[in-house]
């Protein structure tokens, strides 16, 4: 492959690209908030595996997370963030092209 | 053979992203047997004010139907995340239920409509509700009640008293108890459906 073409090609963020962290993402863009509960159900992960990948998506600022008492139960919201929804979009992006780059090899 | 297995790697990607958005999308809710209750709930009135008890039939039947709706609905969507379209379709039904609620009692306690306008209001307001909510869902099924609605209000104006009354209680039983079994079954199938794919792990 030439040289100029390799370095064309997009990278793909790192924070996205896990499989789990990819599917919360993906489900937080359809939704305006969802809740812990409602995400592994949804993922079938576990609780610890879920906590862990949606406090990265926190970190990073894609997500936004709320604690509240509903009917004096706690509960746990996440939401997307505007650069979440914009590091989506790019990955989004990046993967067609990538995809386009694999197709013209 | 590596180049096969990354580009098939970054398809799944691009599959689970729709996947997941489409899933997102998707709600559980059951709205089917709000229009059932909605559909007794006027038939009991409309029994209960034949036997001459009008003034109290209709606020009676209307409050308790709100109020069951209200609970159930509110039980059911708990743990539902909420979404655009979804709280758009809430504020049409909310909107038009408030309206309806608002000029009828008003006017029933003043005496200032007759049985037909009352038809006709009730028809042309339910006709709005559902073509929004049609449109919205670009669900053909439910604009067919508008019309047949919006018919309903236009016989209502231009009929006798008798023919007001039949459109109108054949227009109750085809858009709420009809449709709202036929939207039951519907979310029965739907529900079903989701269960076998998320049986299946995503990560």
């Amino acid at each position: 492959m030439p040289e100029e073409l390799t370095t064309a090609l997009p990278e793909l963020n790192p924070v996205i690209h896990g499989k789990l962290r990819l599917a919360l993402l993906s489900l937080l863009s359809s939704v305006e908030e969802a809740e812990f509960t409602w995400l592994r159900a949804k993922t079938g992960s576990t609780d610890g595996n879920l906590g862990a990948q949606l406090l990265k998506l926190e970190e990073a600022g894609y997500v936004a997370m709320e604690k509240k008492f509903v009917l004096r139960k706690p509960q746990t919201t996440y939401a997307i963030t505007a650069s979440g929804r914009e590091a989506l979009t790019d990955y989004v992006q990046a993967l067609k092209q990538l995809l386009g780059a694999a197709i013209g090899a | 053979m590596t180049d096969m297995t990354e580009r098939q790697e970054l398809q799944d990607r691009l599959s689970l992203i729709e996947q997941m958005m489409a899933e997102g999308r998707q709600t559980t809710s059951s709205w089917g047997w709000v229009f059932v209750l909605w559909g007794i709930a006027y038939y009991i009135s409309i029994a209960w004010s034949a036997l001459g008890h009008s003034a109290v039939a209709w606020p009676v039947t209307m409050i308790a139907a709100s109020i069951i709706t209200a609970v159930a609905s509110s039980r059911s969507r708990s743990g539902q995340p909420g979404t655009t379209a979804g709280r758009a379709m809430s504020a049409i039904w909310i909107g038009v239920g408030v309206s309806m609620f608002i000029l009828l009692l008003s006017a029933g306690i003043k005496g200032r409509m007759d049985a037909q306008t009352f038809i006709a209001v009730v028809a042309a307001m339910l006709g709005s509700a559902n073509a929004a909510s049609g449109i919205l869902l670009k669900w053909r099924a439910q604009f067919l009640c508008a019309l047949v609605w919006w018919a309903t209000a236009v016989v209502s104006c231009f009929g006798s008293e008798a023919q007001s009354q039949i459109a109108g209680m054949t227009a109750l039983f085809l858009c709420q108890i009809v449709f709202g079994v036929y939207m039951m079954v519907l979310e029965a199938r739907e529900r079903k459906g989701q269960a076998g794919k998320t049986s299946g792990a995503h990560a």
